[in-house]
């Protein structure tokens, strides 16, 4: 089997795929060595550690390279958070996911807000640039389709008008490619539960600290749960602590 | 810059030392920052795993370079740079190294005496020519804190060692050193004698099981940093919480 294909096989509905966020290679190896069966990036952990702010500020060529050194680093499957493709027309999208997939990366996040901006692509746009992205990393890659929705709303208002917009574009996206359908900020698993069952790729849940448990999201049918920025920014909060005892 | 480097140089003080709790990138000097730091350090061995590569000059200078600059840009504390063996042993082209990395903005490097790719250390006539011409590189506001690997290179800690170690710290001032750097120098003994002989601030490092701070300062230290130990135990920490979540 391929690293695609074993990537591919780890995601079970009701058994979830966990991947722990890493940020640059020497992170990545100390997750690989925790018994991770693979590894993802989060494009705001990747912009923190660089200085960078979110929202494609890490410039192409450095995102690209911080992949490809991790690809190198460990032998596990590598899933990269692309964000929003570093483009906006369809071509340029082709040639990035291109890049993308010869860093060895199997699969990527690939957002549909359009970023620096609070809107999200119409859906009809977003397959489009889907399948632009699919033309540039071919068959074998895990292309994760996240929608912003619920990152664009208080959670108040996460209720079944929005879960039923966001299963309206799971499935178009479905239609146009994808192989997982993310839905970070979501964390009512009833409304969880409602996707899982609508939309017909594995779904991807957001772990929040004091969230659902991975039990829970497994019981809503989640058969993927990343941690996003959270890894990141509680290794930075244990730093600060570990350097205040050593200046103290 | 030159404000910057005074303050840097004023926090070396034999008996109070100033602590470094290296860096390795943006992120980590933020950290840093945030716990009350008053200066900043790379250490290459952090920079090297954070990126997968080797230690040993594996870190390309250019990636050196520009590290340092996204560290600066970031933060308004004096940093250090650990610049290894300045990327040549050739004493010219390793002062124009330093030059490039003092236009970074960086206050002071290390800068060190093994043979990088080789055995054993650089000749103490030949390393006394490389501070020297660094320091004519980068003029006078600039803290070069030359380490000896004397101590790295060996497992007997002895009188004789330390004796080599006092020449060499002694050359080094005389080239024109900021700062001397006896990485692995632990016991206070030595450390005092090192001190008493030697006429730059002693920089030694921290590490699992050290002697306690104070015990150090007492002994004369200027300067503790602590090298590798802060990323390797931030990436243990990382494996513990990953490993929690996986399970």
């Amino acid at each position: 089997m391929s690293k695609f294909d074993d990537f591919a096989a780890l995601h079970v509905d009701g058994d979830p795929l966990v991947l722990f966020n890493v940020w640059d290679p020497g992170s990545a190896i100390a997750v690989g060595r925790s018994g991770a069966k693979a590894i993802a990036t989060g494009s705001a952990s990747v912009a923190m550690a660089n200085g960078a702010g979110d929202g494609q500020q890490v410039p192409i060529d450095a995102a690209i390279a911080n992949a490809a050194a991790i690809v190198k680093a460990v032998d596990l499957p590598v899933t990269v958070d692309f964000e929003g493709g570093y483009g906006t027309d369809l071509s340029e999208l082709t040639a990035n996911g291109r890049r993308l997939a010869r860093t060895g990366a199997v699969g990527c996040n690939f957002e549909d807000q359009v970023v620096g901006t609070d809107e999200l692509y119409p859906i009809e746009d977003q397959g489009a640039r889907i399948r632009a992205l699919r033309a540039g990393v071919g068959d074998a890659f895990f292309i994760n389709a996240r929608t912003d929705l619920f990152l664009k709303a208080p959670s108040a208002e996460h209720d079944s008008g929005l879960v039923d917009r966001a299963i309206e574009r799971g499935r178009a996206y479905t239609d146009a490619g994808i192989n997982g359908y993310f839905i970070p900020g979501l964390a009512d698993l009833a409304l969880v539960e409602k996707i899982c069952r609508a939309v017909p790729v594995p779904v991807n849940a957001m772990n929040l600290p004091n969230g659902p448990t991975r039990a829970q999201w497994a019981d809503a049918g989640i058969a993927r749960v990343s941690h996003g920025p959270f890894p990141y920014m509680a290794m930075q909060q244990w730093l600060t602590g570990q350097a205040h005892a050593a200046l103290a | 810059m030159s404000e910057l480097y005074r303050q840097f140089a004023a926090l070396h003080v034999p008996g109070n030392p100033v602590v470094l709790y290296n860096i390795w990138d943006v992120g980590s000097a933020l950290a840093v920052v945030r716990a009350g730091a008053k200066a900043l350090a790379t250490g290459s061995h952090p920079v090297a795993d954070a990126n997968g590569w080797p230690d040993g000059q594996q870190v390309p200078m250019d990636f050196a370079l520009a590290n340092a600059r996204r560290v600066i840009d970031a933060v308004d504390l004096p940093l250090t740079v650990d610049f290894e063996g300045a990327y040549s042993a050739d004493p010219e082209e390793g002062g124009e190294n330093v030059r490039q990395l003092a236009e970074t903005g960086a206050v002071g490097c290390n800068f060190e005496d093994q043979v990088v790719d080789g055995e054993g250390l650089h000749p103490l006539d030949l390393q006394v020519k490389r501070i020297a011409a660094i320091r004519r590189a980068v003029g006078d506001r600039f803290y070069i804190n030359a380490r000896t690997d004397l101590f790295l290179k060996t497992q007997t800690y002895d009188d004789a060692l330390v004796d080599q170690v006092v020449e060499r710290g002694k050359a080094f001032a005389d080239a024109g050193a900021s700062g001397f750097f006896v990485p692995r120098l632990a016991d206070p003994k030595q450390i005092e004698r090192v001190v008493r002989e030697v006429p730059l601030p002693l920089n030694v490092i921290a590490f699992p099981g050290a002697p306690d701070k104070k015990v150090w300062a007492d002994a004369g230290v200027a300067r503790i940093s602590h090298g590798p130990f802060p990323h390797r135990a931030l990436m243990a920490k990382l494996e513990e919480m990953a490993r929690e979540a996986i399970s």
